[in-house]
């Protein structure tokens, strides 16, 4: 089937504060989501609830087909959804290699196979000649690639990414942005949040449009843009580049 | 009945002290996150201090803590400096086993030094007693459960009346801000760990008359320092301070009710389940 | 707590871990120091060895969960109890043999562990520390009330131990060298474990839930039993450790086996050599026994041959320090977290890698931009 994730009627509730609320897609194969929204819109909230960091308040998580709300996030990185973080978390005193290959091993035991499919992937973000650093060593932009080519590793089938261009300089951001269209090209599904407008409009098949925890707006980049809710909920908020 | 009457009321009464064991504690750790396993060793630092001035210059505890409270601000403060102060910035558990060593520092040193008999410290009033209505007061305990209570005051109008005392609550609530407002952070600290420091030594002065001082009584005090902190919230002044009562009381009820030998047994139980259960205190109040 | 992936390490390889050659190598110098008591006779120098042997035990079984899961620990005495007083037990009881015992000691052990992790894993950081010296406390405390089952205060001793019955001959353990041999295979075998955990999968799975919980979870690593599985390794290992220390100094009450010393010096160990490494127990064991031994036991630098029995270094010792062996860890703990937190072996490390610097021509190394 080509609807790879449906988020239905999604809340999450922290006391009295409702970080989510009412929140429903669906996102098709292969496609490019971007989810963008003001600072506090619950996006990053969205990503935990639909990888189990913790569970939603209110909803539901279908992914393939299969209800996942509640499961740990390791039981649905098995199941193909990966994220990565707004804060870069690397495994800081492991080397390079050694961070991709966590995310190998879980699909495989073998550290041979696990060393090879994490070589591959730090191809893919042409870090391989960095493969022997400590991973806490880096600068800001290739730990953020590092932490792309480990969710990689874990073969998964539709990818979050968190603003995985914050902090990064035009040419690292570029750098990212074709990553993201080749990864379309191998077959994977990804929802993107970002603030760089320019990176959204040229990436995505499709937007979400959060502000203030609800869904405010759907559709593609152009309906989004001409939007005049979305447009007044960023009014105030500085016009990125 | 009168036995539950007596039993509670001395609960309380020591609950004082592990009120102060623990707001001493529960300021560290506010202001600078740093958890404090040397907690109880300052505390038999006062200990020792005051059985000193007791037995070589002849003062009476309630009088020498005129001098013990500020020697320790001043020990403290030049702990803080010298070892604690380098290590803000590492790994938790780093901070945790730098304090235990501190600590075994502190109480092997004065087993070096005054060898681990026992020493005690008898005042005219150390086994006289009040009678409330039927039920025997310790004397020095309540002068204690007294003088805490003007001493929890005074913090407590410290903490909310005063320039210096409200710097302390502002790096304890957001140090970055603190910092940002012209508040130095660094002085701020130092003074934490005196003022926890002198809290404990504090408490050390004030269960001297009651207790056997030797090195090693430090330990058990500081893991009841921590139940009181975790139960009060970590952090909260007000927390640890009713914190310090419950678990007093705790002791003293499992003492009578359950056995002797086990009341530290189920003070530690009731530790885990707070912990796994409101780990937040019961106030709900932790900085964690 | 501060958001410490933020600062950055030095932009240095990292450490390959223990090669194949280095296990040849290992191997090797375990079956050199096997030889010793063969050449050496004198009882104290065995008893050093024998003390460094369980001290390599202790700490490289408390390395799999401290320095390799990130768990640390500082209630490792519940385990080492655990195995000291089952063993004990079962023989002066119940006259079952110690080898049997300790089988019976580490599945104990293990069970505990379940246990112990259930409750204490879903606590972090300075709460988890906090709960598992809870619960080695809980634990000396009932040992110390509950005298029907473990006889209190008053300890076991040891009564003696029935030889061990091979197809060739019987071992007496009589004397030193049948411990030396003994400690000599449990050290051996728990730094092989070490190794074989730091060469495989769990050993990754290990280092990354210590590195970064969250994220190791959501990159399919199930937490709550790979936790378990160090902890029930760590805990077996130290009550192996525990049992056999039991026999050898022939008496066991609450406060030695169960007490915060026996959880500070496995986490001592560690952090002295150079925690989540191979060589680190080893380093921190050899410093540390060599240093508490020496002052609780200053007549063992005589047979040396350093200093004569009755010298004044020695009586100078026997005098004023035979105790000071735990002021010592004080002092060396402070002093490493101050100045040098990856221990011994990260010193040596960062020694080796500044004069190879200083020796290559090249470029220095820049500072990363952030």
């Amino acid at each position: 089937m080509s609807c790879i994730l449906e988020l239905k009627h999604v809340s999450k509730f922290f006391g009295g504060l409702a970080a989510n609320s009412d929140v429903s897609f669906e996102v098709q194969r292969e496609m490019i989501l971007g989810l963008i929204g003001p600072n506090g819109a619950g996006k990053t909230t969205l990503f935990n609830c639909m990888t189990g960091y913790y569970p939603p308040s209110k909803g539901e998580v279908n992914l393939k087909g299969v209800r996942i709300n509640g499961l740990q996030p390791n039981a649905v990185c098995r199941l193909g959804m990966v994220r990565t973080w707004q804060k870069v978390r690397p495994l800081a005193k492991m080397s390079v290699l050694d961070n991709v290959m966590v995310g190998a091993l879980a699909r495989t035991n073998s550290l041979r196979v696990a060393r090879q499919v994490a070589f591959e992937q730090l191809k893919i973000v042409r870090m391989e000649a960095k493969a022997d650093l400590l991973a806490g060593g880096l600068p800001i932009g290739e730990r953020k690639k590092l932490e792309v080519a480990r969710v990689l590793a874990t073969k998964p089938e539709l990818l979050l990414l968190d603003e995985v261009m914050g902090g990064l300089n035009p040419t690292e951001s570029e750098e990212i942005i074709q990553l993201i269209l080749e990864l379309k090209k191998l077959g994977l599904t990804q929802i993107v949040i970002e603030h760089d407008m320019k990176a959204i409009m040229r990436l995505s098949d499709r937007i979400v449009v959060l502000n203030s925890g609800e869904k405010l707006a759907e559709g593609s980049p152009q309906e989004v843009a001409n939007n005049p809710d979305v447009v007044a909920a960023y009014l105030g908020e500085a016009a990125d580049a | 009945m009168t036995v539950f009457l007596q039993s509670t009321l001395s609960g309380i009464l020591v609950g004082g002290v592990y009120a102060l064991i623990g707001v001493g504690l529960t300021m560290i750790f506010g202001v600078m996150r740093v958890i404090n396993f040397a907690h109880g060793d300052l505390l038999m630092v006062g200990m020792y201090l005051t059985w000193g001035l007791f037995t070589w210059l002849g003062l009476d505890p309630y009088v020498s803590l005129l001098i013990t409270a500020p020697a320790m601000v001043v020990f403290g403060a030049l702990l803080q400096k010298v070892f604690i102060n380098r290590v803000l910035n590492a790994l938790p558990q780093n901070q945790i086993l730098l304090t235990i060593g501190l600590g075994l520092i502190m109480s092997n040193g004065m087993m070096l030094v005054f060898t681990s008999d026992y020493r005690i410290l008898t005042t005219s009033y150390s086994s006289s007693s009040f009678m409330l209505g039927g039920i025997s007061v310790s004397q020095p305990l309540l002068y204690s459960f007294l003088v805490t209570v003007l001493i929890t005051v005074a913090l407590f109008l410290f903490l909310q009346r005063t320039d210096t005392g409200q710097a302390i609550r502002a790096t304890a609530q957001d140090r970055e801000a603190a910092q940002l407002m012209g508040i130095n952070v660094t002085r701020m600290s130092v003074l934490a760990f005196g003022l926890g420091t002198a809290l404990a030594g504090t408490a050390g002065a004030l269960l001297a008359p009651t207790y056997y001082i030797f090195p090693q009584v430090g330990g058990p005090f500081t893991l009841k320092a921590f139940v009181v902190v975790v139960l009060g919230g970590m952090g909260s002044v007000v927390g640890a301070t009713l914190g310090g009562v419950l678990i007093g009381l705790t002791e003293s009820l499992a003492a009578v009710y359950v056995a002797s030998g086990l009341k530290e047994l189920v003070v530690y139980v009731a530790f885990l389940l707070v912990l796994l259960f409101k780990p937040s205190g019961l106030l709900g109040k932790s900085r964690m | 707590m501060g958001d410490r992936s933020g600062a950055l390490l030095p932009r240095a390889r990292a450490p390959r871990g223990f090669s194949l050659a280095s296990l040849v190598a290992l191997v090797a110098l375990v079956l050199v120091v096997a030889l010793i008591p063969q050449v050496i006779k004198k009882p104290l120098i065995l008893h050093m060895w024998i003390m460094v042997f369980l001290a390599v035990a202790q700490g490289a079984a408390w390395n799999l969960i401290g320095g390799y899961a990130g768990q640390y620990s500082v209630g490792h005495a519940a385990y080492f109890g655990m195995g000291a007083y089952t063993t004990m037990l079962l023989l002066e009881q119940h006259q079952i043999a110690p080898w049997f015992g300790l089988g019976l000691s580490v599945l104990n052990a293990v069970l505990l562990s379940t246990i112990i992790g259930s409750i204490t894993f879903r606590l972090r950081g300075p709460y988890f520390v906090l709960a598992s010296i809870a619960v080695a406390e809980i634990l000396r405390l009932g040992a110390l009330h509950f005298k029907d089952y473990t006889r209190g205060a008053e300890g076991i001793l040891l009564s003696g131990i029935p030889p061990l019955e091979t197809p060739w001959f019987a071992i007496r353990f009589v004397g030193k060298v049948p411990f030396y041999y003994a400690s000599l295979l449990l050290a051996g075998g728990v730094v092989l474990a070490n190794w074989i955990v730091q060469r495989t999968k769990l050993g990754y799975y290990f280092q990354a839930i210590r590195e970064d919980q969250d994220a190791a979870h959501s990159l399919g690593i199930n937490l709550t039993l790979h936790k378990n599985v160090a902890l029930a390794l760590s805990a077996a290992f130290t009550a192996a450790t525990g049992a056999l220390f039991a026999l050898y100094v022939r008496f066991i009450d609450p406060n030695i086996v169960l007490g915060i010393d026996v959880s500070v010096q496995a986490v001592l160990i560690c952090i002295i050599g150079g925690i989540g490494t191979i060589p680190g127990p080893v380093v921190g064991s050899i410093v540390l026994v060599l240093l508490s031994e020496t002052l609780r036991n200053p007549k063992w630098l005589a047979q040396l041959g350093i200093v004569g029995y009755d010298s004044a270094p020695v009586a100078f010792i026997e005098a004023h320090f035979s105790n000071a062996h735990m002021l010592i860890y004080g002092i060396l703990v402070v002093l490493v977290i101050e100045y040098a937190p990856d221990g011994i072996l990260g010193l040596s490390r960062t020694a080796w890698n500044r004069w190879r610097r200083a020796r290559r021509p090249e470029a220095p190394s820049q500072p990363s931009a952030a």
